[in-house]
């Protein structure tokens, strides 16, 4: 493993048991990103991509293999210890953006930091930088549903950064936007990126992967084209 | 962990419970039925108690009361006490003083024809420390106007409170002075008791023991012997040494007497217990409503953590653990039971409030609820314990909802 490697899939196999039928989702998957890389997993849908996201992003545990944030092998580790390594580690963007409809924008961004037990005041005032970075300063009182799917995508963007992740994981990030907007987005990972953050997005869209400084290629749950 | 994130789960609570408000509406009403129940009943019953207790304090614990042994109402035993064994009760080493009454229901009027009411009279000693005795075994009722019963009064009564009042037993109040007829005897008012707080007491009519033995041609026949005991003497000890030797003086067997003397203490114990199983009964009928409450909120809760699925998923994703989950759920299913047990007891504040009213007016002034600070904190205790133990399945299927399941559920 090199040293500045941040998330390394050796062998990672995931089996579902779908009733009698066993669906082998990853089959020996292996993977290394290393820090300050802006790299795109690209595949067909039934390639692995959601299940190997779902890995990166400690969402999942492997049925055999190893994965490794941050030189820990966290293929073991219980729910909850998971949740508070993604929680301080990763920052997710998700197709469906996935804000809390009853929260405000604010409240939205403000929440992982609650849940990594940052004081109110520090919580406000950070979630607000970070709205304002992603040029939503007026929108912050605003519920998702009062705002368009390019504003709640970049509400979802601040959100991800609140605990100041080293990973930040874009799933079909522009997926549910028209390409104008999808651009923007895509503006601010790749800012986000030059600022230091690793970014690891995944696309079907070739057009929007190109963004990225490497490209894996998956298929039947494993890699098959690096570049 | 938890302290700081309070405030905020507080708030987000509230938002999703607003967010549902007529599904949170309901649920909270089916528990405020149960707790306002629950309220308005405990606090009849520990106005009962803190009667009792009263009475038990000014009754003190000196005294004691022998009565015939029998069935039916007081005063129709056939074998009543008698002024032999009044005599002799008062000869027994340790009894302080004794004091026999008479008694008989009769019909009295405030005319010779016209139809009159059935009460209790009684025929009370006129000797002042007699008299102290038995207003003190009343739980110390006193003289509220006029003056009380003397010796070498003629035709004279005190009565109960009830009469200053129109309509309670007859349809004009009675003032000091009027005249009323006891079996067409005429009677002059020269006095008025104090509230005893039920209506049968409140409508007694007193008149000296001698008047009653002329009335009712009943000598020696008493339905009441109250006893005090000397300083210092245990009662409940002298009650068995009066009862074996008044049982020895008139030649009865163990087990046949037909008398019983009692303690004031074992005769407000013995009330005691029958409040304690009243209470304990409606209580337990409360209970019921509760626990279809708690179903009820099981049931609402569940739906929530089913339509909520997906947020859990978000939450999970950005980092919340299985414990604030938990405590989400768990402070939701409370803070219905808070708001619940809040309003439920309000508005059994209320009932009790007006259910007391009601009895006063029936003539049951005793019946006054007592709202104790533990009741209170006690049912909102209780009320959000059953929220959130309500709430407990469903908070924990909740937080083992897999993160990746619960973000596709749509």
């Amino acid at each position: 493993m090199m040293k500045d490697t941040i998330i390394k899939l050796d062998n990672v196999w995931k089996i579902y048991q779908m009733g009698e039928v066993k669906v082998e989702a990853l089959r020996g998957l292996s993977l290394e990103i290393r820090k300050g890389e802006f790299v795109a997993i690209m595949g067909p849908s039934g390639s692995g991509k959601s299940t190997a996201v779902n890995m990166i992003g400690c969402l999942d545990v492997p049925t055999k293999g190893h994965i490794y944030l941050d030189q820990h092998d966290i293929s073991k580790l219980s729910e909850s210890d998971l949740a508070q390594i993604r929680g301080r580690k990763i920052g997710f963007i998700f197709q469906q953006f996935n804000l809390l409809n009853t929260l405000t924008a604010l409240e939205n961004v403000a929440l992982p930091m609650l849940f990594q037990n940052t004081d109110r005041e520090k919580r406000l005032e950070t979630a607000k930088k970070l709205l304002e970075m992603v040029e939503l300063g007026d929108r912050m009182q605003h519920k998702p549903n009062e705002l368009s799917g390019g504003q709640q995508q970049r509400v979802a963007i601040a959100r991800s950064l609140s605990n100041n992740p080293e990973v930040v994981l874009a799933d079909e990030p522009t997926g549910n936007l028209d390409s104008k907007t999808g651009e923007i987005v895509i503006r601010f990972l790749e800012k986000l990126n030059k600022e230091g953050k690793t970014i690891i997005m995944v696309s079907h869209d070739a057009n929007v992967a190109r963004h990225a400084q490497r490209i894996e290629h998956l298929k039947d749950g494993r890699v098959v084209k690096r570049g | 962990m938890q302290n700081k994130m309070l405030q905020d789960v507080i708030i987000y609570v509230v938002k999703s419970m607003k967010n549902r408000m007529m599904r949170s509406i309901l649920t909270i009403v089916s528990i405020l039925i149960g707790i306002m129940a629950i309220f308005a009943l405990v606090s009849f019953g520990q106005g009962l108690s803190s009667y009792v207790n009263q009475i038990g304090q000014e009754a003190g614990a000196d005294k004691l009361i022998a009565q015939p042994r029998g069935f039916g109402p007081p005063g129709t035993s056939s074998t009543p006490l008698t002024k032999d064994d009044l005599d002799f009760i008062k000869k027994v080493k340790d009894v302080s003083e004794a004091s026999g009454v008479v008694m008989q229901q009769a019909e009295i009027s405030l005319d010779v024809d016209k139809p009159g009411k059935w009460v209790f009279v009684m025929g009370m000693s006129t000797i002042p420390s007699e008299q102290r005795l038995i207003d003190e075994s009343f739980g110390g009722i006193d003289i509220l106007k006029g003056r009380n019963l003397k010796s070498g009064d003629k035709n004279k009564a005190v009565i109960g409170y009830n009469y200053q009042f129109a309509d309670k037993i007859f349809s004009k109040p009675l003032k000091l002075g009027d005249k009323i007829f006891v079996n067409d005897v005429e009677f002059k008012i020269i006095g008025f008791y104090e509230e005893i707080g039920n209506s049968q007491d409140d409508s007694n009519f007193y008149i000296t023991i001698n008047d009653a033995e002329e009335l009712f041609s009943k000598k020696d026949e008493y339905a009441f012997i109250y006893i005090r005991a000397d300083k210092g003497v245990n009662p409940s000890e002298l009650a068995a040494k009066l009862e074996e030797k008044l049982r020895k003086e008139k030649n009865q067997k163990e087990g046949e007497e037909t008398f019983f003397i009692q303690t004031f203490e074992q005769l407000l114990e013995t009330f005691g217990t029958i409040l304690l199983v009243l209470n304990a009964v409606l209580a337990i009928i409360a209970g019921i409503s509760v626990l279809v409450a708690a179903v009820n909120i099981t049931n609402t809760m569940y739906t929530a953590v089913l339509e909520r699925t997906k947020e859990i998923g978000i939450m999970k994703s950005i980092g919340a653990r299985n414990s604030t989950i938990l405590f989400i759920f768990f402070m939701e299913s409370g803070a219905i039971g808070l708001i619940g047990g809040a309003i439920g007891i309000l508005l059994g504040y209320g009932l009790a409030k007006l259910g007391g009213l009601f009895a006063a007016s029936a003539g049951f002034a005793l019946l006054k609820p007592a709202f104790p600070w533990w009741l209170i904190v006690g049912s909102l205790m209780f009320s959000f314990a059953v929220g959130a133990a309500s709430g407990f399945l469903p908070a924990r299927a909740a937080s083992k909802l897999k993160p990746v399941d619960a973000l596709r559920y749509e």
